[in-house]
């Protein structure tokens, strides 16, 4: 059942278009996450869904009902700011009781509501604290508990971690993930980080330049993404990109031509790519953790340039003619930079794109 | 070493600054407990015999008790008028977008710019036409139309330093924009309250351009009639230093209270 819906939603700033017609639609419980790289509108989006921006045109639905021009605060939607916005003034308790207090609750209602969110957060102990006296952590436990204490239809996150450390990065996101589990609540979240989306997401919005690239769940983005943006966006180490000419079309294969290919050509079964005629410009995709080093069949010969060793895996950077080409290996290679250096990939795992950079 | 002389050099120049500043006051302080021929006395009495006849002379005179009481009416009421205005007014200019705002923010600085007594002729006429004058309104109200601008001013200044995500998230919780402003904007910009508070109450206390114009018997304000002792054949140094430490007093007084919500640093915590 459709829990949240935009249908069509425009933004301009002036003549300025900065959200160009996102349609999209979440069930209830689902954990959708907007990611996309700075400046696409993944911010602009939740705070209109939140109602802190006015929708220059289109139609959004929450709970089946519309709420395009309704005031933030009947729309029954709560939002983690990546600032964390708390009110410096205000106890950590108060902080928390301000929305319900807004609501005119029970004083007994609003005591158990904010211990039930402290005692999830583990944040019992604070209560009695100011926000400056608390770690980054803690705030953006404060500032997801102030969320939850008013049980809202939904959830909006807008990159909530950017502000930690790496290590409390990783430890919030697993947080985040099992009070969504916990909750079942329908949670929006807004991140340019991919690892945060794959990891988070039941389902990812890919948004650039205001509109949306693909829609589908973590592995369907990885394993099919619909153009090279998202292909390049979703994945790390980034796939490498290589513009390479179709030699010849035969049946369900074709033979492409690139320096780079291990004896300059590359055969490939790939009944998908029907529309490719010889002498077309392809853009192949290769992921670097699908890259394997000095197989038995190589598929692209290359020259290492340098390699960065991780301790359990290396990265490999290597060139040939063309774009520089990275792979992820397990172990630690006995390379040295200048060696020549072969990679293998399975057929599978090989993307193919339209010049254009659509999927073939 | 170059530390400690550089600190030396420092605290020498703080000393210099502070005792440059606080000498009349010293001096204006100590007088009003010497005898004339002791203030009078050259070289100057450092050490002399306190008297407490100068503050029994004023405290005797009607006059003096009456000015501070109008002074404490003029000033009072119009520092809490101008902050009562300013302040809400300060939170639309530094919060919403709206037509003719850079008109009407330049209109509150503008007002700052004329000089006082190029208005104190056509003021004087409009208080007698509608009969206003030697009243304590008129007062207030002209010395709220000076204090109103720097409350603007300031108040504008530090709300815009409040975070912008402060009131979206209030707004989230379910808060007007009454009490978005009560909760969370009066807490927080209390330090530049309190900062054009102190202004507008020390410029209503110590004005004395209009108040020599728009007033005669009944609202003599404290500035007044300090003034006024000026006149006739003798100087009374003494009484004139009593009054003048009892003006200055209550500023002080005010300013102290109020200085305890200057606080810097109190938005920590709120982002990031």
């Amino acid at each position: 059942m459709t829990f949240l819906r935009l249908d069509n939603i425009k933004k301009t700033y002036g003549d300025v278009p900065v959200i160009k017609g996102v349609s999209f639609a979440a069930t209830k419980g689902e954990f959708v996450v907007f990611v996309g790289p700075s400046g696409c509108g993944k911010s602009t989006l939740l705070r209109m869904i939140a109602g802190l921006e006015d929708v220059s045109s289109g139609h959004l639905y929450i709970d089946e009902r519309e709420v395009t021009y309704e005031e933030p605060a009947k729309r029954e939607v709560s939002m983690v700011f990546q600032s964390y916005a708390l009110y410096p003034h205000m106890s950590v308790f108060e902080n928390m009781a301000f929305g319900l207090r807004m609501a005119k609750r029970p004083e007994a209602e609003i005591k158990a509501q904010v211990a039930e969110a402290a005692r999830i957060l583990q944040l019992e102990a604070l209560l009695e604290r100011k926000p400056r006296a608390l770690s980054g952590g803690q705030r953006q436990r404060v500032a997801i508990g102030r969320s939850i204490v008013r049980h809202p239809k939904l959830f909006l996150f807008d990159e909530p971690l950017s502000n930690l450390d790496a290590e409390l990065r990783s430890q919030m996101r697993v947080e985040i993930a099992k009070l969504h589990r916990s909750l079942g609540a329908t949670m929006v979240y807004v991140t340019h980080d991919q690892v945060e989306a794959m990891t988070l997401a039941d389902r990812i919005v890919v948004l650039r330049a205001g509109l949306v690239e693909q829609i589908g769940t973590p592995t369907e983005l990885y394993d099919k993404p619909a153009n090279t943006f998202v292909a390049g966006f979703i994945g790390s180490p980034k796939m490498n990109f290589t513009n390479a000419r179709v030699a010849s079309v035969s049946g369900n294969g074709l033979v492409l031509e690139h320096p780079s290919f291990a004896g300059g050509k590359l055969a490939l079964e790939r009944p998908s790519a029907s529309g490719v005629k010889a002498g077309d410009t392809v853009i192949v995709g290769m992921r670097p953790e699908h890259l394997t080093v000095a197989p038995a069949a190589p598929v692209l010969a290359l020259t290492l340039d340098f390699a960065e060793s991780l301790g359990g895996s290396t990265q490999l950077y290597a060139s040939g003619e063309g774009d520089p080409v990275i792979a992820l290996t397990s172990g630690r290679p006995d390379l040295k930079p200048g060696d020549a250096l072969n990679l293998g990939i399975d057929p599978a795992h090989i993307y193919l794109f339209s010049a254009a950079g659509l999927a073939l | 070493m170059r530390r400690t002389s550089g600190k030396l050099f420092h605290a020498l120049g703080l000393t210099a600054v502070i005792v440059f500043s606080l000498f009349p006051f010293y001096w204006m302080v100590a007088a009003s407990f010497k005898t004339q021929p002791d203030i009078l006395a050259s070289p100057p009495v450092w050490f002399f015999t306190p008297t407490l006849q100068n503050y029994a002379d004023i405290f005797a005179d009607a006059k003096v008790s009456g000015a501070i009481v109008n002074s404490l009416i003029v000033a009072t009421s119009s520092t809490v008028l101008a902050v009562a205005l300013g302040a809400p007014a300060a939170f639309a200019l530094a919060r919403y977008e709206f037509r003719g705002k850079s008109d009407l923010w330049f209109w509150f600085i503008s007002n700052r710019m004329i000089s006082p007594i190029v208005l104190a002729l056509p003021v004087y006429l409009l208080a007698i036409q509608v009969g206003l004058l030697d009243t304590h309104l008129v007062l207030i109200l002209i010395y709220l139309t000076f204090n109103l601008p720097i409350v603007v001013w300031i108040c504008t200044d530090q709300f815009k330093s409040i975070p912008a995500d402060l009131e979206q998230a209030a707004r989230l919780d379910g808060a007007d924009q009454f009490t978005i402003f009560r909760k969370i904007y009066l807490p927080l910009g209390a330090p530049g309250i309190a900062v054009s508070a102190i202004f507008s109450f020390i410029f209503s206390w110590n004005e004395l351009l209009y108040a020599l114009v728009l007033t005669r018997r009944n609202v003599q304000t404290a500035p007044v009639v300090a003034t006024s002792f000026m006149s006739g054949y003798e100087l009374p140094w003494g009484k004139i230093m009593a009054t003048g430490t009892v003006i200055v007093l209550p500023v002080t007084i005010f300013a102290l209270i109020v200085s305890r919500h200057m606080v810097r640093g109190l938005t920590m915590g709120a982002t990031k």
